[in-house]
């Protein structure tokens, strides 16, 4: 099965939002849960981005690169990029990925790479 | 709603302090009991982001209220990341203000040098939404340099501009006894010199070492009173006149313009609305520098200077001791260090010092107006302060 | 019959290149001054050194420890092949690094003790002996171990070392880890700075006299905090040490 990540579209206005939140943004619906899951699409366009050197312990790389992403439907998310030399506008490829590996745990996320 | 006058302030000097939490607290509590000349109080209030999870110590209040001897007073304590500090005394004004109490502690403290530094790194990232940007393993450097990639493409601010501000604040902490760095640095070292790049390391590219706050230990507190009280104890009349909290979108990237920092805005047109004064009117400003292009992004967000031309300001000298607003001239969280909750009671603590005429070497000349902005999470929560001197 | 024991007793030293001074600029625009110390001015850095074994922080007081026995027997002829270089900002020192000579292949990488903070000198001094033996004495590789989490950090996140966990290290037998000559080359563009020949002024100046370091690091008001504080998190034993330092009891 392939793995998503979710946008969270309100069933009474159709604003989409990204991450979850439990009332919308837009029209305040108070109803619990009133969202239908969209997956986020995958191609769009580096807004910003860094490569970070002082790692949370859990990272055993030496370095990290993020960035903020544009997706094709105009909405934006923050994930990981796997781009040596990124440039601000370039056209990213997402997929979801093992982004964070705790002891138990390992959570997925998007890494962006040049499309 | 009455008036609330700063009636004490105490700090300790901001470094690694190897004393327990409560006890970094209580000195700093016990120096503004001291300034004010009083030994109850009716409530405290405290200030602090990590102690459950950093020093394995919750409800800190009870703890630091009985150190003292200040029981059976109230107290609580506040955590709203590194706007704790303003958060606080948000609270201790709501508190005089309301007629509530007339003698109110607001002590900030952080103990962060007890875990190593990558340890701190990710405590203070657990403020980034947990889904959409912790897992990413973003943290607060990550989220400022992307933030500063934008800025320079959009206003045209350079790393040497970054580097002025990091110059001017480091520099600056030499005139504080109090602060974290006394080390001075120049633009040829971090910057100009062939061995810069070697001297100033990337800590988040395009951001660098000398670019970010230090991770220190610290607290600051400041004695909150009534007017009646204020003229009874006979201290200065330093007088808070507005207050101001907004807050923005959780994950940051939610945010329709990413360059704006629309709680900051907000705080500071409150504050000022609250007050009946304008940026104008601020002869002494504390910006939460936790990095420099926050100084850079604040300054022109709570009025300072119009939108993209902070840096341009910078470059004039208009916010260095001397200019036409000071910013941070005790070194800011730069070089004054940035014990998280500790930071916007430190703030208050500065300018209040300013207002007194105490600045010593950094004293701006006849300081009568001054204005704090405590920059919470990656600006969704923002206190801003609005501080007078009255004769 | 006389059996000369100190000739048995003194390594005969192998033949090692002369460290080529250099001086760098720092982040406070000060120049700094990377040379290696003759084996007469060792008295000069053992009085520097050893205040520094009463700072029980960032393993100062063990760092310190090894590094006096290590410079001490190198004065008095009981160390192989060991060098040392100072680093000295106006004549002021401010870091000491010391290795030696395994084989001559081999390194060893022995100590780097900052004692002026905030600067990256330890950095600098680090990066100015791996210099050394890479450039210098030839060597392919230099093994390292650290003691403090400083130390690590430095060159794990910075050099990306190789373990060699086969390899004791001569500093307490701890797995080596080792930083290759392909690795050196890789960080030597960020890392390794320094412009020679050194001004004859400088040079001289640093040579004149070890002066001691103006901000060495000083132990905590209480010596014994860091280590009480993991058994007491009351912090009852602090205070009444700490009274008791500033002479406000007795027998405490």
């Amino acid at each position: 099965m392939a793995r998503e990540i979710y946008a969270y579209k309100c069933r009474l206005c159709d604003t989409m939002h990204y991450p979850f939140r439990m009332v919308c943004k837009n029209c305040k619906q108070n109803d619990f849960f009133e969202f239908d899951t969209v997956p986020l699409p995958r191609d769009g366009k580096l807004l910003t981005f860094t490569r970070v050197y002082n790692l949370p312990p859990q990272y055993e790389v030496p370095t990290l690169g993020l960035g903020i992403v544009e997706l094709e439907n105009g909405m934006r998310m923050l994930g990981q990029l796997d781009i040596d030399e990124p440039k601000a506008g370039m056209a990213v490829k997402g997929s979801v990925e093992v982004v964070r590996e705790e002891t138990y745990d390992d959570f997925y996320g998007m890494v962006f790479r040049s499309a | 709603m009455r008036d609330v006058y700063v009636a004490g302030i105490g700090i300790t000097t901001f470094t690694r302090l190897e004393f327990a939490l409560s006890e970094i607290a209580s000195y700093a509590s016990m120096m503004a009991l001291k300034d004010a000349g009083i030994t109850e109080v009716d409530q405290v209030y405290v200030a602090n982001m990590g102690a459950p999870r950093v020093n394995h110590q919750t409800a800190l209040a009870s703890a630091v209220v009985d150190s003292l001897s200040l029981t059976p007073a109230g107290a609580a304590a506040i955590e709203n990341g590194p706007a704790s500090g303003g958060s606080a005394i948000k609270a201790g004004f709501q508190a005089v203000a309301s007629g509530m109490d007339d003698v109110v502690l607001v002590v900030g403290v952080e103990r962060m040098r007890e875990v190593n530094g990558l340890e701190a790194t990710d405590f203070i990232a657990t403020l980034t939404h947990p889904i959409a940007e912790y897992i990413y393993g973003v943290t607060l450097p990550a989220h400022a340099a992307m933030f500063t990639r934008l800025y320079m493409d959009k206003y045209g601010v350079t790393e040497r501009h970054l580097a002025m501000v990091g110059v001017k604040n480091q520099n600056a902490a030499l005139n504080n006894e109090w602060a974290h760095l006394q080390q001075e640095i120049s633009l040829e070292g971090i910057l100009d010199s062939p061995e810069a790049m070697t001297n100033n390391p990337y800590v988040a590219e395009p951001l660098r070492f000398f670019d970010a706050c230090p991770v220190s230990d610290g607290g600051a507190a400041i004695i909150l009173v009534s007017e009646e009280k204020a003229k009874e104890l006979g201290r200065p009349m330093i007088k808070i006149s507005g207050v101001g909290q907004a807050t923005d979108t959780h994950a940051v990237h939610e945010r329709e313009e990413p360059t704006d920092l629309l709680a900051v805005r907000k705080a500071a047109a409150d504050a000022f609305e609250m007050a009946g004064l304008t940026p104008d009117d601020v002869d002494v400003a504390e910006l939460h520098d936790a990095f420099t292009i926050l100084e850079i992004a604040e300054s022109e967000e709570v009025g300072f200077f119009p939108k993209g031309e902070g840096h341009l300001a910078l470059e004039r000298g208009d916010t260095a001791l001397g200019g036409k607003i000071p910013i941070n001239v005790g070194g800011g969280l730069k070089g004054r260090g940035h014990p998280v909750g500790a930071t916007g009671v430190a703030q208050a603590w500065e300018i209040v010092t300013q207002l007194r005429g105490d600045g010593g070497d950094r004293q701006v000349e006849d300081a009568s107006v001054g204005f704090t902005c405590n920059f919470g999470g990656f600006g969704n929560n923002v206190v801003c302060l609005t501080f007078e001197k009255e004769a | 019959m006389s059996v000369d024991l100190e000739k048995i007793l003194r390594p005969i030293p192998a033949e090692m290149a002369p460290y080529e001074p250099k001086y760098m600029l720092l982040a406070s625009g000060e120049a700094a001054v990377v040379r290696a110390v003759d084996r007469d001015e060792i008295p000069d850095l053992l009085k520097h050194v050893e205040p520094l074994l009463h700072v029980e922080r960032d393993y100062y007081d063990v760092v310190a420890a090894r590094v006096y026995a290590e410079l001490l027997s190198h004065y008095q002829y009981r160390f192989q092949d060991q060098y040392v270089l100072a680093v000295q900002v106006d004549g002021e020192l401010a870091a000491i690094v010391n290795g030696r000579q395994v084989t001559p292949n081999l390194g060893l990488s022995l100590h780097t003790l900052a004692l002026r903070r905030g600067l990256r000198i330890g950095a600098h001094a680090f990066a100015a002996k791996m210099e050394y033996h890479f450039d210098q004495l030839g060597h392919d590789e230099v093994l390292i171990v650290a003691e403090s989490p400083i130390g690590f950090r430095r060159w794990m996140i910075e050099y990306k070392l190789e373990k060699r966990f086969e390899t004791p290290h001569e500093l307490g037998g701890v797995p080596s880890w080792a930083l290759t000559r392909e690795l050196f080359d890789a960080a030597r563009s960020s890392l390794v700075v320094g412009r020679r020949p050194v001004p004859p002024e400088i040079l001289e100046k640093a040579k004149e006299a070890i002066l001691p370091p103006s901000d060495p690091p000083t132990p905590a008001l209480d010596p014994l905090s860091a280590t009480r504080s993991k058994y007491d998190p009351t912090a009852t034993a602090l205070m009444v040490e700490r009274w008791a330092m500033e002479g406000g009891m007795q027998d405490a």
